[in-house]
């Protein structure tokens, strides 16, 4: 078979088609301090500036090899242009929401002007220059918050956590708002040159809810998204996702992304007693494995994910700033291995 | 007479049913019974039980939080009434979730155990600055550190933090917790114990609090 180019590769595997090996991308973020040095773009600035952000998310490709590159590095863009107010990590964290804007029951407006709201407009210009600088080689992916995840960061995940049990129907309103927001950030983003969507929807773990408040307040909105979405969409959602596997792969989403802990034989096996070939993404543990292990040990996790059947090699969550290159670069090193 | 109360004390906890306990609670002063056997053999056995529910998929974090609340009204009620020595840990704790990290659910949960147990808590809350955790432990001399963490992102800062209180004070027992903590993580950053989710927290907390109190 012919050598692919990450675009080919990233695609074919996304549609069920033969590659040539198996793509190697990160569906979460991926910034690590060595990048950082090395671009000379680092955080905080990287989270405001258009220019470095893009110059950050081109690691990805330049240092890492991987096929697919992504902005943003945090998950608070969406809550941010809803009125959070958010705490800097400084040089070496992620922005959190430190003031939930709403309580619920409030009343909440769509934002006028939402797409121009903090630092979305630089996440926006961040894929325009990452289109144009590296998007004839890899991927470019755009990343949003789902709806589900979004709505708790408005009030806090305490109080929305009861409430999703209690009285999920006060919910509602407030989920299809958010499903509003990522929905309009995403259509920016592939307007903006956004080959893939990835939806990270963390909050609708089994860490956090049963699958019942799963299929009733998450399940409906990501796949409105979905559907309203011109291109493939990966969902991304933490913890054993096991009991959910299949529900999600019904939103139509075009892969999912797990984390190590899901039984990948038993999950494909599942999805496919239900005629469903969504193809799944992950294999490598971002702290076990690439955070504390070595590269030895990255290739022993790349070579079982391989042999049980993922579709592309992704680490299961966020990256660890502080992992080191080379652990990132044997993901690819061992992938290709099996170059045909 | 007394067990019943016993049992609806624990049943209102894993029912989250507040109103319950609360009357549960109130009839057990009434009838003059020790405040820390109905907390103790009351209110923390049902917490027990909605950790083994828990376990078993029955009920997860929401319904762990409306228990919580449950615990909390009875916890309310009684503690005024504990004696002061009897059943004490005597132990003073230290936690909070780490910087960058503002998921405190599995924090809560530990914290409401502790103060069950009638720990002296200091709880710094969330997205807490590392060095805060060093100053607070020498501060109150604390026999025990919790650090939490829910993101792959914010969890490594707990590394250092361990480091720096065992450097300062390597009697301090440190318990890290969170979803991507694992036993092999806390093990290499010299962690005296771990939970990866509010479940072993609350498991590892009562562990904890019974090997302290057997110390003391």
């Amino acid at each position: 078979m012919h050598t692919m180019t990450s675009r080919e590769r990233f695609m074919a595997a996304l549609n069920g088609q033969s590659v040539d090996r198996l793509p190697v991308i990160s569906v979460c973020q991926h910034a690590t301090y060595d990048q950082m040095e090395q671009l000379n773009s680092a955080w905080p600035d990287a989270f405001h500036d258009a220019k470095l952000m893009a110059k950050l998310a081109s690691g990805g490709q330049s240092i890492l090899g991987f096929d697919a590159v992504r902005v943003p590095f945090c998950q608070t863009h969406e809550a941010e242009a809803f009125g959070a107010v958010l705490k800097y990590g400084g040089k070496l964290g992620l922005p959190s929401v430190d003031i939930h804007p709403y309580h619920i029951g409030d009343t909440i407006d769509f934002p006028a002007d939402f797409l121009s709201k903090g630092r979305i407009p630089a996440l926006l210009e961040a894929i325009r220059i990452l289109k144009r600088d590296v998007g004839d080689q890899v991927i470019v992916m755009g990343g949003i918050i789902g709806a589900f995840s979004i709505a708790s960061l408005l009030f806090g995940v305490t109080d929305y956590l009861k409430a999703s049990f209690k009285k999920p129907s006060d919910l509602v309103p407030y989920i299809e708002l958010c499903e509003r927001a990522g929905t309009t950030l995403a259509k920016a983003m592939i307007e903006a040159g956004a080959d893939v969507i990835v939806v990270e929807d963390m909050v609708a773990s089994m860490d956090m809810i049963s699958p019942k408040i799963y299929r009733t307040l998450a399940w409906e909105y990501e796949k409105d998204q979905v559907e309203a979405l011109s291109v493939p969409t990966i969902i991304h959602i933490c913890g054993k996702t096991d009991p959910i596997i299949v529900d999600i792969a019904k939103t139509g989403c075009a892969a999912i992304s797990v984390e190590t802990t899901v039984n990948i034989p038993k999950a494909l096996e599942n999805l496919q007693s239900e005629g469903l070939t969504t193809p799944l993404i992950g294999g490598v543990d971002p702290v076990k494995t690439l955070f504390t292990g070595q590269p030895e040990d990255v290739k022993y996790e790349v070579r079982n994910a391989i042999a049980e059947g993922l579709s592309m090699i992704s680490p299961g969550c966020s990256v660890p700033p502080a992992t080191r290159t080379a652990n990132l670069r044997a993901m690819v090193d061992t992938a290709k291995e099996y170059q045909a | 007479m007394s067990q019943a109360i016993l049992d609806q004390l624990k049943e209102g906890v894993v029912n989250y049913d507040e109103e319950a306990v609360i009357t549960a609670a109130n009839e057990a002063l009434a009838q003059e019974m020790d405040a820390h056997s109905a907390i103790f053999d009351g209110l923390v056995p049902g917490m027990v039980e909605v950790g083994r529910l828990y376990e078993e998929q029955e009920y997860f974090v929401p319904e762990m939080l409306m228990c919580a609340d449950a615990m909390y009204a009875g916890l309310n009620i009684l503690k005024p009434h504990m004696k002061k020595k009897e059943g004490s840990a005597n132990g003073v704790v230290v936690m909070g979730v780490v910087q960058g990290d503002v998921h405190d659910i599995g924090k809560n949960i530990v914290r409401m155990m502790f103060d069950a147990s009638g720990f002296e808590v200091h709880d710094l809350g969330r997205d807490v600055p590392l060095d805060k955790f060093v100053e607070e432990q020498l501060k109150t001399d604390s026999n025990l550190v919790c650090l939490s963490a829910m993101m792959t992102t914010t969890m490594v800062g707990m590394k250092e933090i361990i480091e720096k209180i065992k450097e300062k004070n390597p009697k301090c027992k440190i318990m890290i917790g969170g979803a991507p903590v694992t036993e092999d993580i806390a093990s290499r950053w010299g962690a005296d114990g771990y939970a990866r989710d509010a479940n072993n927290a609350l498991k590892d907390a009562i562990n904890m609090i019974s090997s302290l109190k057997s110390i003391s």
